[in-house]
């Protein structure tokens, strides 16, 4: 059963879903919207470069340093473009168990990180200052760790995406927690 | 009452926690009793070491330590078009309706305010230090001050002597100019509980030792006074470049006995040192204000102090004894104020002080600062332009291109 939720944000997608049977997951989505800007500008430069190259390559001048170079710069920083492109990050709550936090990227490449429930002390949201801007994001506490775990490592979603995953973690990890304490004696 | 208006304030400094001084002071304690006053406000400086991001302080107090490395004297890289990105970022999402910058020396502040403006804000500056006219650093600081304050909505200054000052340094119209003085938080620096024995009188110097700060002329007056009162001890805290000094004249007139040299004092420490002793010298050079003084007589001390600045502004006369920047007539001060110490009373200094100074009282006259501001008509470009070319063509021609880099 998913509930799809666009938010205010103009960028991003929340899309929750809750699965009750056979185990209760609970999935929580941000896709980032596509927008035309990026091919088009990816085609455009694909273009330029390409034609850069046939002229550097047919012209009767000896080509310059810029030419040898800049062709293999180009094509490196379209890969970058296409390889580097984040679709949708995902958090995957399983409760009294852990979470799996997923980064799907365009190319089709998946990195999972997964963060048994024990582990989690409490998940934060703070704010991250950088030279050129402020924004919000969601880590998990861990413990015996000094480095916060970031939930989201690409996308920056608005804070409202943010507040119902962080609800659930925070469910998650008190319900973990309370099991953790009861020890082997129960 | 019925006019009373919520104020959402971004106070700018490059000066600010975990550093202390007088500015540090003033934004730290302004903000808490503008809190208190039902306002909200937000302070914005750059980092220090790891002490980067988001921090919370005392009453909630939202500070932001942008992660720009201060360069030269604590202060951040002037870049013009660098900040504009997170100040505006700040100004959004915090719902600013007011800027607050302090010290000329602060390039933050300079950039804050310009920034600002252009958005749209109305924008308060509060200047704390003195300058000159004549040497070359004097002279560009000037400028820039100019440029900044040209179309700044209201200013402060912490003493008349510096309302002067700033007026005739950035051609601003002294109507604009407010005074406020600073005040001290009385109930931290109290007096000690027993009064001092007086068969030894214990002069205590708390200060940078620093040119600025007159470390030179101590170096002249404490032999002079050691000989000529054998009863006297001197307690110098506080370090610098000066210091070097301090103690070769201590080897010199072999006066380990008399004048102990505690080094750089933390600000928690200070009222112990200064219930120490019976007398408070200060020989700064130069000084605003001096809220340095202000601790002390509120910890009972009876103060001398070089008549500089704002200085004689800031304490009553039965309270200070002044004397002119030169070490005879500072030994000649000293020589009074050793006469008047029985008359002393330091509870009722401290009482004194207490209905005198309140941060209280600042907040509330900068609250009144800021419903000015606010009232102000709003300046467009052009009335800007045209007071920016009283200034400089160049500063025109410049400005102008950051306008429209902002609009693109």
């Amino acid at each position: 059963m998913g509930d799809k939720q666009s938010g205010v944000h103009a960028k991003y997608d929340y899309i929750h879903d809750q699965e009750s049977s056979p185990s209760p997951l609970d999935a929580h989505h941000v896709e980032v919207r596509r927008s035309g800007a990026k091919p088009v500008a990816a085609c455009f430069f694909a273009a330029l470069v390409s034609a850069y190259a046939f002229f550097a390559f047919y012209s009767k001048e000896k080509p310059n340093i810029l030419a040898v170079w800049g062709i293999p710069l180009g094509a490196l920083l379209m890969m970058k473009l296409c390889w580097r492109t984040v679709k949708k990050e995902s958090v995957l709550i399983m409760p009294t168990f852990g979470v799996q936090l997923e980064t799907h990227y365009r190319s089709g490449r998946i990195i999972r990180r997964f963060v048994p429930m024990g582990k989690i002390l409490k998940p934060v949201l703070q704010e991250c200052v950088t030279p050129v801007t402020c924004y919000w994001c969601l880590s998990l506490l861990l413990r015996d760790e000094e480095q916060l775990m970031l939930v989201f490592k690409e996308i920056r979603s608005p804070l409202k995406m943010l507040i119902p995953i962080w609800k659930a973690l925070c469910a998650a990890a008190d319900e973990g927690g309370g099991l953790e304490e009861c020890g082997p004696d129960g | 009452m019925a006019d009373w208006r919520r104020h959402r304030i971004l106070m700018v400094s490059d000066f600010f926690y975990p550093n202390f001084g007088g500015v540090e002071s003033h934004i730290y304690y302004l903000s808490q009793c503008l809190l208190e006053l039902g306002h909200k406000v937000v302070v914005m400086t750059h980092a220090y070491a790891n002490r980067s991001g988001v921090r919370y302080m005392t009453g909630g107090l939202k500070v932001y330590y942008i992660p720009w490395k201060p360069f030269l004297m604590q202060n951040t890289l002037p870049t013009f078009y660098g900040t504009l990105p997170i100040i505006r970022n700040i100004l959004i999402r915090e719902k600013i309706s007011l800027v607050h910058g302090h010290q000329a020396f602060s390039t933050l502040c300079h950039e804050a305010l310009m920034h600002a403006r252009t958005m749209g804000y109305k924008v308060v500056f509060t200047d704390h230090s003195l300058y000159g006219f004549a040497d070359i650093g004097s002279i560009h600081m000037n400028k820039v001050l100019q440029f900044t304050l040209a179309d700044v909505s209201q200013a402060i200054c912490v003493s008349h002597t510096s309302k002067e000052n700033t007026v005739l340094r950035s051609s601003l119209p002294p109507a604009k100019v407010f005074v406020i003085p600073n005040a001290v938080d009385t109930a931290m620096f109290t007096p000690a509980p027993e009064r001092l024995k007086s068969d030894e009188i214990v002069i205590v110097v708390i200060s940078r030792l620093v040119y600025r700060k007159g470390a030179d002329l101590l170096v002249e007056v404490i032999p002079e006074v050691c000989r000529l009162f054998p009863q006297v001890r001197f307690i110098v805290g506080g370090d610098g470049p000066k210091r070097v000094r301090l103690e070769e004249m201590r080897e010199k007139h072999s006066l380990q006995d008399r004048v102990e040299m505690l080094g750089a004092v933390p600000h928690a420490r200070v009222r112990s040192v200064l219930i120490s002793g019976h007398i408070f010298l200060n020989s700064s050079l130069t000084e605003a204000f001096c809220i340095a003084i202000l601790e002390a007589a509120s910890c009972g001390l009876l103060t001398v102090s070089t008549r500089v600045g704002g200085v004689p502004e800031v304490l009553p006369d039965d309270m200070v004894v002044l004397a002119e920047p030169d070490p005879v007539d500072m030994v000649r001060a000293i020589k009074k104020a050793i006469a008047l110490l029985p008359r002393i009373d330091p509870q009722e200094m401290h009482a004194r002080m207490k209905k005198l100074y309140d941060w209280r009282d600042v907040a509330r006259r900068t609250e009144i600062v800021y419903d000015r501001a606010l009232k102000c008509s709003n300046q467009n470009l052009l009335d800007r332009l045209s007071r920016l070319q009283l200034i400089s063509k160049k500063c025109l021609t410049w400005y102008n291109s950051i306008i429209k880099m902002k609009r693109f």
